[in-house]
């Protein structure tokens, strides 16, 4: 199957994701003049990380995190400060075992910190439960796999349609929410396609779709190009920026590859469980 | 040919639906093996009672002691007929025995339960040498005295050694042995002197059966002839171990059918279980296999693998039951004699032919259970090694 | 789509396996249904035994007979409204001499009157009356020999041997809506019996014997003390008595396969046993197969009782379809044929053999049970899923 150039599909998707999003106009231009003001920060070649100074949407402090293997404490992270702006694209970096994962895992609220604070739109992660946890999830974070993960038994637009099942949102609503997510991907034409009659890019559509269907407030990608080729990798990277920069969504990609990292406003390295 | 080793190790990976699967073979191999044994033991406890040298005359048109009645002084004519072996002093060797059933409570269980009770003459133990005392001492004669089989000693009330009960209203009667009889009926009989029991049921003139011991067991024919013969008594004569083979019949099969279709169902159940773990041992190891295809085996050598894996996920279930059947035996189960219409006590007997055929069965529950998943296994292309996931 | 609509798809996932398992079940609930009528029939003719309905017998067995004057005395006992007697024939039709039923001589006048759930005809009965070698036999009976009113059968006995066979006319075929009455009997008239010369001649001018007798009781609550009188009454005569209500016979009957009853009872919950093995196997490699997505749908922010339900809901499904299946063809299955061939050849154990309400109600409850039992395990597993290890699985 070959890939359709996503710039096409995206640019006729605009104006409808346009007028369904005025409402959010507002917030959405606030949004940009943050990352604008991000991206002066970054290039001004002071520390490279310090704290934002408005309220941040992400705030983790003295975060620590270890695991038990074989009676060994591996200390995977280690005290770490960190601040990530609301609408701010940041792309995670480090060499494998460096914690990125685990780092990721605990802003998504996959995972507890050891030790430390992690609050994300003023909620404090490390004091939620199991479950209190997974609404959180369900109502803030959408997530980019890098394989994919859609479930193989449902259609595209079930797929998207997947997290709307935890709100209360109408069914009939539902699957015209998830219709309008496929939209803003450019996969009209693929919605009631099976994962495996898909392409590994149009996948990934499909898996953005359904991490921006419930609009959450941050995005959480691993590796979402690491099994891609270069094109559509590139289109999967346009359709973040796009989501980052007209959606205003805050975006925290963990990535290997140097020109993924490139189209986020901010690159953290991490090393060694400590960022650079 | 891929080692064994490697199914082994398999199966040994998988070890929650491992287990499941066995334990659904084992459960069924149990059952089936344990109806066999049934089986077996009531045709050996009701015909280990026969010996090939003795033959027994009943009425006509009774088919078993209990509905026969022969007047005493047919006795004579039956001892009397040529081929009847005789003793020391010249006296025809024979037993006329008196069959009644009485009603007997349980202990521990609601109601009372029929049990047969044999009146004997003073040389019934004589007769059968199996018979032997394991308990107590021989009832002196013409006492009111009776010794019990060791299969129903202490089942009902008032059956245990120095217990007494009513023979019949007002007429109690005290046991004073237990014998043993070589693991035939009669262990579920109580004996009880013939005139005693005579008296107690005012039948006198009548035995139910006369066994008479023959001179060779190919007199036998001759015997019968000239019982048949006699039209004014109107005899049958039967092979005494034939007669209990006949005695068996009907309770046998009926266990033995009863054991059988439900052991089918059951297999059907098992067969599914086992199919549907190995179509998942396939599906999840596309890729081991095709690396093994990959690397040059045949799609014989995969088919047979497979039905291997199989194979030894089934006998190990069916190990499992076989075994747990074998703590069958010791199990008594007590169970009415559709010809005799009172309890017998069988007990479950393991044959190294019975579990032969329950391992076997199980054997064939691996074998159709595996046969189409490890043909699938067998079509799985080498491509697959190459192809991710 | 719903969250009933997602755990149903998961379910048609393996669509071979799911297949594979409703047929398991649907095997396992057949069996258990057979099982379970095998106990409810053989116990139901104790269960419909009329308890106004006392047999006197020789006490040592049932098959010496009793005076034929014991029918007077027991006619003149307190509460015993109406009395009659039969005789075991044990007769065998010679062209079908494999063929098993119970073949009694009755006293035409009484014996309906006490049998009154036995239904004949009336112009069948007047015919009966009248016709010294008349028979009445069971519908199924007829059936299964082919014999239709006003043949002509002829019967060999076992116990009643005579120059040549024995002749009857079939008068009468009789049904009956009580399910303790065995419907392929064989029952003819007594005084047939009794006046034949060979029967008189062995009888050597003494008194006419009868196998057993039955009393009818004004109240059944009379019948425990009926039979201990009766009892009482014979004791000191020549021939004792063996006298219960055909409640308390039956039971006793049954008493003597306990053993063989749970036995049944047993080998009917192992089934379910298997089932639950086969079931639970089932889902356990669901689970494992589909661990990454679960993983997938936690991180979306789905629960662990989410996903528990999930696996529990497919379970219950999967048993639903088994058990219902199983119920579809346990009826035809027990009720036309094996519960015919049993009716017809075993008529005496199973005079009504079919599948009970409340067999199939427990045949429900134990498939759903098991169902939601079967997965409890992998539901446990799927809802403490971490979801880091979870996501890391690569199924």
């Amino acid at each position: 199957m070959t890939e359709e150039t996503i710039p096409a599909g995206a640019d006729a998707d605009k104006k409808k994701t346009e007028a369904k999003t005025e409402e959010k106009s507002e917030e959405k231009s606030e949004a940009k003049a943050k990352a604008d003001e991000k991206k002066a920060d970054e290039k001004s070649g002071d520390a490279p990380y310090r704290a934002r100074p408005e309220q941040p949407l992400i705030s983790l402090k003295g975060v620590s995190k270890s695991y038990e293997r074989g009676g060994e404490t591996l200390k995977v992270l280690q005290n770490l400060d960190l601040d990530i702006a609301k609408g701010s694209f940041e792309a995670l970096m480090g060499p494998s075992g460096s914690g990125k994962s685990t780092l990721l895992n605990l802003l998504a609220g996959l995972d507890k910190p050891t030790s430390g604070t992690i609050e994300i739109a003023g909620k404090r992660l490390e004091q939620l439960g199991d479950s209190a946890l997974a609404r959180w999830r369900a109502d803030t974070v959408g997530f980019i796999f890098q394989s994919y993960n859609l479930l193989p038994v449902l259609t595209a637009v079930e797929n998207v349609e997947l997290p709307l099942l935890l709100t209360k949102v109408a069914s009939s609503d539902r699957r015209k929410r998830a219709q309008t997510a496929l939209r803003v991907v450019g996969l009209e034409d693929r919605m009631s396609h099976y994962p495996r009659q898909l392409s590994g890019g149009q996948e990934q559509r499909v898996a953005i779709a359904r991490a921006i269907v419930n609009d959450p407030a941050l995005i959480v990608a691993d590796e979402p190009t690491g099994d891609l080729d270069r094109q559509a990798a590139d289109d999967i990277l346009d359709l973040l920026e796009k989501l980052n920069k007209e959606l205003g969504k805050t975006i925290i990609m963990v990535t290997h590859d140097p020109a993924a990292a490139e189209r986020a406003t901010v690159q953290l390295r991490l090393d060694k469980g400590a960022l650079r | 040919m891929i080692p064994i080793r490697y199914n082994v190790r398999s199966l040994a990976v998988r070890k929650t639906t491992t287990i499941a699967t066995a334990l659904g073979i084992a459960l069924v191999v149990f059952v089936l093996a344990s109806a066999l044994m049934l089986a077996n033991g009531i045709k050996k406890t009701l015909s280990v009672s026969g010996q090939s040298d003795v033959a027994i005359v009943l009425r006509k048109g009774s088919d078993n002691e209990l509905g026969s009645v022969i007047d005493v002084g047919a006795i004579n004519t039956i001892m009397g007929t040529p081929g009847v072996k005789k003793d020391g002093n010249n006296a025809p060797i024979g037993v006329g025995e008196i069959i009644v059933v009485g009603a007997m409570e349980k202990i521990g269980a609601k109601g009372v339960t029929n049990v047969q009770i044999r009146g004997v003459p003073a040389n019934a133990m004589q007769f059968r040498p199996e018979v032997t005392i394991v308990d107590g001492r021989a009832p002196a004669p013409g006492k009111d005295e009776v010794i019990v089989g060791q299969r129903i000693r202490g089942r009902f009330k008032g059956t245990d050694l120095g217990n007494t009960f009513d023979l019949r209203k007002n007429r109690p009667v005290t046991v004073v042995g237990v014998f043993a009889a070589n693991g035939s009926s009669y262990e579920s009989e109580i004996w009880v002197d013939v005139d005693t029991l005579r008296a107690a049921y005012s039948r006198p003139g009548m035995v139910s059966s006369v066994r008479v011991r023959l001179e060779s067991p190919d007199k036998y024919d001759g015997f019968r002839a000239s019982m048949e013969s006699d039209k004014q008594f109107g005899f049958l004569a039967m092979r005494d171990s034939e007669y209990f083979d006949k005695q068996s019949e009907g309770t046998s099969i009926f266990v033995g059918a009863l054991g059988g279709v439900i052991s089918f169902f059951f297999s059907i159940g098992a067969m599914i279980g086992a199919m549907i773990t190995m179509y998942a041992a396939v599906a999840n190891r596309q890729r081991e296999i095709g690396t093994l295809r990959a690397l040059g085996f045949s799609r014989a050598s995969i088919l047979v693998s497979f039905l291997l894996e199989s194979v030894i996920l089934a006998l190990f279930g069916g190990g499992v039951g076989a075994l747990a059947a074998m703590g069958m035996q010791f199990v008594k189960f007590s169970m009415m004699n559709f010809q005799s219409w009172s309890e017998i006590v069988f007990t479950f007997e393991p044959t190294p032919a019975i579990i032969f055929r329950a391992l076997f069965f199980a054997l064939m529950m691996g074998l159709i259970g595996g046969f189409f998943p490890a043909l699938r296994a067998a079509r799985v292309s080498p491509v697959v090694a190459m192809r991710g996931g | 789509m719903t969250l009933v609509s997602l755990a149903a798809k998961n379910v048609l996932r393996n669509k071979f396996r799911a297949v594979l398992t409703v047929m398991g079940v649907a095997v396992a609930v057949l069996t258990f249904m057979m099982l379970r009528t095998i106990i409810s029939a053989w116990t139901s003719g104790a269960d419909y035994a009329a308890k106004d309905r006392v047999v006197t017998r020789n006490k040592i067995t049932f098959v010496m007979p009793l005076p034929k004057r014991y029918v007077d005395q027991v006619k003149a006992t307190p509460h015993v409204k109406t009395v009659t007697y039969s005789n075991w024939f044990g007769g065998k039709d010679p062209k079908h001499d494999r063929e098993f039923f119970a073949a009694f001589a009755v006293d035409h006048t009484t014996y309906f009157l006490v049998y009154d759930d036995m239904d004949v005809p009336k112009d069948q009965m007047d015919v009966f009356q009248h016709d010294p070698q008349g028979a009445i036999v069971g519908d199924l009976l007829a059936k299964k020999m082919g014999w239709k009113v006003g043949d002509k059968v002829t019967l060999t006995s076992g116990i009643f041997a005579r120059e040549g066979d024995w002749e009857f006319h079939i008068d009468g075929i009789y049904t009956s809506k009580s399910k303790a009455i065995d419907r392929s009997s064989f029952m003819f008239r007594w005084d047939y019996l009794a006046n034949d010369p060979n029967v008189q001649r062995r009888q050597q001018g003494q008194d006419a014997n009868v196998g057993w007798i039955v009393s009818r009781v004004d109240n059944p609550k009379a019948s425990a003390d009926v039979s201990v009188a009766l009892d009482k009454a014979f004791a000191d005569q020549e021939i004792q008595t063996e006298s219960q209500d055909e409640h308390a016979f039956n039971a006793s009957f049954l008493a003597s396969f306990s053993a063989v009853l749970s036995a049944i009872d047993i080998i009917s919950v192992v089934i379910l046993a298997i089932m639950a093995l086969i079931l639970g196997n089932t889902i356990a490699m669901g689970v494992r197969e589909r661990t990454n997505e679960y993983g997938v749908l936690r991180a979306i922010g789905f629960t662990g009782g989410h996903l528990a339900g999930f696996v529990l809901g497919e379970s219950a499904l999967l048993a639903g379809v088994g058990g219902a299946v199983g119920i579809a063809i346990a009826y035809p299955f027990i009720n036309l044929g094996m519960g015919k061939w049993l009716e017809e050849n075993m008529g005496n154990f199973f005079p009504n053999f079919s599948v009970e309400p409340n067999v199939t109600t427990s045949a429900i409850i134990a498939s759903l049970v098991l169902g939601v039992g079967a997965a409890a395990i992998p539901a446990y597993r799927a809802s403490t899923l971490k979801v880091v290890d979870a996501l890391r699985r690569v199924a």
